[in-house]
C-alpha cells in the first residue's frame, strides 16, 4: 500500500471513529435507547420471576442452565436481538431521513460510507450491550445456586458470542434495508417473523437462507417437545467454524451494499 | 474574479416536476443572494451546488472540481439548511462540537471555535440546554453556527434568516457582510427582498426553475426598458417643477400625489432625466427636499420580471 | 340602514351544534391509509379467510354435491357457533389485524405529535373527546369490515343458502355474538393502536411497539407455561385472552382452563391504561422543560 492510500485509509477510519463516537453518545442519551434498555431487561425480569417462583413455590426443580439455555436464549435469539436489530439498523439511515438530519452529516469532510459504517457501529455496541448485559444478568439469576461451577460460564460465554455475532449480522442486513426501502419495518418484520421463522422448518438446503439457521448451529441442538412445540424445528445444522464464516460474509456483504447504495442514492426529504 | 462556483446546463426534475431548468452561471467571490418565490427553484438549486442531490443534466463544479461525492471540499464549504431540524436531544454546545470533530479537528481546536461561534451567534449562555428547548430564533442562529463554525471559505445559506427577530437579522446580515470583506464566498438564497437588498446588489433572480436575471440589481433595473422609471421628487413647488419638462419626449408621465409639496414622475430615460433636473430646480429658485426612485429596488425589479 | 364599508359582518344568529364533528379526521385517516403502498395487497389477504369461510357455508348446504371433495371433513363444513369461533379467534385473523394496525394505526397519532399538529386541531371546534373518536373510528372502520361485517354476511348467506331460519332459530343470540365480539375486539384494538401511537414520535418504533408487544406477550405466556404449565400464565398472552373471550361469546368451551372474566379483565385494564395515557399525552402545548 502506498503512502496515499495508507492516508486515504487513515483519514476513512478516522472518519468512521468519529462518526461512531458522535452517534454513540447520542445513542447512549436518547430516550429510545433507554426503553430499549428496559425492554431487554424483560428477560432478567422473567428469570427473577421464574427464580422467585421456583424457590418459594415450584416442587419439581428445573436447572437454571436448562431455563436459560432453551427459554432465555430462545426469546433473545427468536424474538430480542430480530426487534433491536430491526430498530437500530433501520435507523442507521431511516432515521436521518424522517429527521431531515441528514444534510449535516452529508456536508462534512467524510466520506458517506463513514457515516454509514459509523451509525452502524455505534448502534450495534449499544444494541450489544443491551443484549449481553440482560444475558449476563439472566445468567447469573438463574445459576444463583451453582455460580461456583466454572463450567457454567462457557455456556453464557458461548450463547453471549452467539448473540453478538447474530447483532451484528442482523443489524448489518437492516441496515442495507434501510438505506434503500421506505417501508423498510414491514419488510423488516416480515423478515424476522415471516421468513427467518417459516424457512427453518423447511428441509435440506432452504434453511440456509436464514441467518437463523447458521445461528442456532452455533448453538447445542435444542430439541424441546410437548410444551414448547413451537420452538421446535427441522434444524439440520452447519458446522461451527462455517457457521461464523458465513454470518461473517453475510455481515461484510449487507453492511459494504448499504455503504454502496448510501453513497450512490439521491435521499430527497420528503416536505 | 476568478468564479468559485461554475454550473453548466443544470437541470434538476423531481419525476414530473420541473425543479430547475438549464441554469448555466458562474458565481465570484462575495455576496450572491438567490431571490425567488416559494417553489421557484432556490433550495434545489443550493441543493445542487453543495452536492446534496444530482442533477438530471448538466454540471457543478467548486474550484474546478465536482461536488458529487467530493467529501474533501466540505472542509471548506457550510451549508446551513432549509429544514428547522436537529438532533433534539443534544445541547447547543453538543451539535456545534460533535459536527466540528467529523472535520477532523483537534480537540483543543474544536472547543475554541465551538466557543467562538456560540459567541457569535450569542447562544454561549444557553450552549448546554437541549435543542428541543430552544425557541425558534435558537434554532436558527444554531443552524447558522454550525455552517460557520469551521471557518469556510464558501458559505451557502438557505434562508439563514427565517425565524429571527429583526435585530437578530440585522447582526446576521452584518456578520454575512463581515466575511464578505473576509474574501468569502457567500450565497444566500430568501425570498424577502429586502433581506436580500441589505447584503448585496449581485442577485439571480429564480421563478418557476429558470434564472430571469443575474448581476447587478441596478444594472438589471436599467436593462428592463420596457418598463419607465419611478422618480418620486419632494420639493417646494412641484407644480412649477414638472411644467418646466413636461414638454420632454422622455418624460412619459406626471403625478401629483396627495401630499402638496412631492410629485412622482415616469420617464424611459433615467439619465437625461438627471442631468436635467439641477439646472431646473436652480432656474427657479425650487428647493428639493428628498429624491427617490421607488422602484429601483428588488420588488419593482423582481415584479416587472415576473410580469405581475 | 348603515353602509357596510368592511366584508365581514358579524354573526348574530345562534351557533349549532354540529354532530360528527370528527368525521373529517376519519375520512382523512382512512383516506391516507389507501393511499399507502401494500395496504390494499395485505388487506385484501386479511379477507382471503372470510372468502374461504363463506365457500364453507355454501358447501356446507350442497354436501352431497361436494361429497367427492369434502369425505371425512363433512363434520368440519358444519355452520354452528364452533364455526364463527373458529373465524373470529383465528391465529391468522388476529394477527393479521396487527399487521393492519400498523398500516392504519401506528401514525394516527405519532405523526400529529411529531409534526405538532395537536395545535392545530384543537385551536379548532373540537374536543379531545371529538379528536379522539376521529382517531379511533378510522380503525373501527378497517376492523369492522375484518370482524362485524364478515360475521353478519355468514349468518346472512347461511338463511339464504339454508332457505330457512332453522339455524337463527337454533342459535338466536349469535347475531348478538357476533356484533359483541367484533365490538370487543375493535375496541381493544383501536385502544391499544392509539395509545401506542401516542407514545413516540417516530413511526417507525410504533409500529415496533405495536407488533413487538402482541408477540412478546405470547412468548412470555410460552416460556412461563412451559416451565410451570400452569393455565393461568395464558393470561400474559394478549392473543390467548382475546381467544378466551370469542370462546365464551360464542358459547364454547375456552382453551385455557381459566375464568374468562379474568381475561375480559387483563383487556380492560389495558384499555383503562390506554385512556389515562391518551389524556396526558393528547393536548394542544407540549412543555419542554
Amino acid at each position: 500500500m502506498n503512502p496515499d492510500e495508507r492516508g486515504k485509509l487513515r483519514y476513512f477510519l478516522n472518519s468512521t471513529r468519529y462518526v461512531f463516537a458522535f452517534f454513540f453518545s447520542l445513542g447512549k442519551r436518547a430516550r429510545k435507547t433507554k426503553v430499549l434498555y428496559l425492554v431487554s431487561f424483560l428477560p432478567v425480569l422473567m428469570s427473577m420471576v421464574i427464580k422467585f417462583t421456583q424457590i418459594f413455590y415450584d416442587r419439581q426443580f428445573i436447572e437454571g442452565i436448562y431455563i436459560f439455555s432453551n427459554m432465555i436464549m430462545t426469546f433473545y435469539l427468536q424474538f430480542l436481538i430480530l426487534i433491536l436489530a430491526l430498530f437500530f439498523g433501520t435507523s442507521v439511515c431511516s432515521e436521518e431521513l424522517e429527521g431531515k438530519t441528514l444534510t449535516y452529516l452529508t456536508t462534512r469532510p467524510v466520506p458517506k460510507s463513514s457515516i454509514i459504517l459509523g451509525k452502524y457501529a455505534a448502534y450495534t455496541s449499544l444494541t450489544i450491550l443491551m443484549t449481553v448485559t440482560g444475558v449476563v444478568f439472566s445468567f447469573l439469576i438463574l445459576n444463583v445456586n451453582d455460580l461456583l461451577n466454572l463450567s457454567i460460564y462457557k455456556i453464557l460465554f458461548r450463547d453471549a458470542a452467539v448473540l453478538c455475532l447474530g447483532i451484528i449480522c442482523y443489524t448489518s442486513f437492516f441496515t442495507f434495508i434501510g438505506t434503500f426501502l421506505k417501508k423498510s419495518i414491514m419488510f423488516g418484520l416480515i423478515f424476522c417473523f415471516g421468513w427467518e421463522n417459516v424457512i427453518q422448518y423447511f428441509p435440506g438446503s432452504t434453511q440456509r437462507f436464514a441467518i437463523a439457521h447458521y445461528l442456532k448451529s452455533l448453538l447445542p441442538a435444542a430439541s424441546p417437545g410437548g410444551r414448547f412445540s413451537f420452538l421446535l424445528f427441522r434444524l439440520e445444522p452447519t458446522t461451527p467454524a462455517v457457521a461464523i464464516a458465513m454470518l461473517l460474509l453475510i455481515t461484510t456483504v449487507f453492511i459494504t451494499l448499504a455503504c454502496i447504495v448510501f453513497s450512490l442514492k439521491e435521499y430527497i426529504f420528503e416536505d | 474574479m476568478k468564479p468559485v462556483i461554475k454550473t453548466q446546463n443544470l437541470c434538476k426534475w423531481y419525476g414530473n416536476v420541473l425543479g430547475l431548468s438549464d441554469v448555466t452561471l458562474q458565481i465570484e467571490p462575495g455576496i450572491t443572494g438567490i431571490l425567488g418565490p416559494n417553489g421557484a427553484g432556490k433550495s434545489t438549486f443550493l441543493k445542487l451546488i453543495s452536492g446534496q442531490i444530482k442533477p438530471n443534466i448538466g454540471t457543478v463544479s467548486i474550484k474546478e472540481e465536482k461536488i458529487r461525492n467530493n467529501y474533501l471540499l466540505f472542509s471548506i464549504i457550510g451549508f446551513c439548511p432549509e429544514q428547522d431540524s436537529f438532533y433534539g436531544e443534544m445541547t447547543g454546545w453538543q451539535f456545534i462540537s460533535s459536527l466540528l470533530r467529523l472535520h477532523h479537528l483537534s480537540p483543543l481546536e474544536i472547543e475554541s471555535k465551538a466557543k467562538k461561534t456560540l459567541e457569535i451567534v450569542e447562544l454561549i449562555e444557553d450552549k448546554d440546554r437541549v435543542i428541543k428547548s430552544y425557541s425558534r430564533g435558537m434554532r436558527q442562529r444554531l443552524k447558522f453556527a454550525q455552517a460557520i463554525a469551521h471557518e469556510p471559505e464558501i458559505m451557502i445559506l438557505d434562508e439563514p434568516l427565517n425565524g429571527l427577530d429583526p435585530l437578530g437579522r440585522r447582526k446576521i446580515i452584518r456578520l454575512i457582510k463581515s466575511y464578505k470583506e473576509e474574501g468569502k464566498t457567500i450565497i444566500v438564497s430568501s425570498h424577502v427582498l429586502p433581506e436580500i437588498e441589505a447584503m448585496t446588489k449581485k442577485i439571480i433572480l429564480i421563478h418557476q426553475g429558470k434564472i430571469f436575471a443575474q448581476g447587478d440589481i441596478h444594472y438589471i433595473r436599467d436593462l428592463i426598458e420596457t418598463h419607465p422609471h419611478m422618480i418620486y421628487i419632494k420639493c417646494s413647488n412641484p407644480r412649477v417643477l414638472a411644467s418646466k419638462f413636461i414638454n420632454e419626449d422622455f418624460i412619459l408621465n406626471v403625478d401629483f400625489t396627495s401630499e402638496e409639496d412631492s410629485v412622482i414622475v415616469k420617464t424611459k430615460d433615467r439619465d437625461k432625466f438627471f442631468s436635467l433636473l439641477p439646472a431646473l430646480f436652480i432656474e427657479n429658485n425650487i428647493e428639493v427636499k428628498e429624491i427617490t426612485s421607488p422602484d429601483d429596488n428588488l420588488q419593482s425589479v423582481f415584479d416587472y420580471l415576473i410580469g405581475k | 340602514m348603515p353602509i357596510r364599508e368592511k366584508g365581514y359582518t358579524h354573526w348574530d344568529g345562534e351557533f349549532q351544534p354540529k354532530k360528527f364533528f370528527w368525521w373529517p379526521i376519519t375520512r382523512y385517516g382512512i383516506k391516507l391509509t389507501f393511499k399507502k403502498k401494500f395496504f390494499k395487497f395485505v388487506f385484501f389477504m386479511t379477507l382471503v379467510p372470510a372468502v374461504v369461510y363463506l365457500a364453507g357455508i355454501y358447501v356446507s348446504e350442497r354436501l352431497d354435491d361436494f361429497s367427492f371433495m369434502i369425505r371425512e371433513s363433512a363434520p368440519l363444513l358444519q355452520v354452528n357457533p364452533v364455526f364463527f369461533k373458529s373465524y373470529f379467534t383465528s391465529e391468522f385473523l388476529l394477527f393479521m389485524i396487527v399487521i393492519i394496525m400498523l398500516f392504519c394505526g401506528a401514525g394516527l397519532i405519532s405523526d400529529d405529535l411529531k409534526y405538532n399538529s395537536l395545535q392545530l386541531y384543537f385551536s379548532r371546534p373540537i374536543t379531545k373527546k371529538d379528536y379522539f373518536i376521529g382517531k379511533s373510528a378510522v380503525i373501527v372502520f378497517f376492523l369492522s369490515i375484518l370482524t362485524l361485517i364478515p360475521g353478519l354476511i355468514f349468518i346472512v348467506m347461511k338463511l339464504i343458502f339454508s332457505g330457512s331460519f332453522k339455524f337463527l332459530a337454533s342459535y338466536p343470540w349469535l347475531p348478538f355474538s357476533v356484533i359483541g365480539y367484533s365490538a370487543f375486539l375493535t375496541c381493544f384494538f383501536a385502544f391499544y393502536t392509539l395509545f401506542l401511537s401516542s407514545v413516540n414520535k417516530n413511526r417507525r418504533y410504533v409500529s415496533i411497539l405495536i407488533f413487538g408487544l402482541y408477540v412478546f406477550s405470547d412468548i412470555l405466556f410460552g416460556i412461563f407455561f412451559g416451565i410451570f404449565g400452569k393455565q393461568y400464565f395464558a393470561l400474559l398472552s394478549i392473543k390467548v385472552n382475546l381467544q378466551q373471550v370469542g370462546a365464551c361469546l360464542f358459547g364454547q368451551k375456552t382453551p385455557y382452563h381459566v375464568p374468562w372474566f379474568y381475561s375480559v379483565l387483563i383487556i380492560t385494564g389495558i384499555c383503562v391504561l390506554a385512556v389515562s395515557v391518551l389524556k396526558k399525552k393528547i393536548k394542544g402545548v407540549e412543555i419542554i422543560k
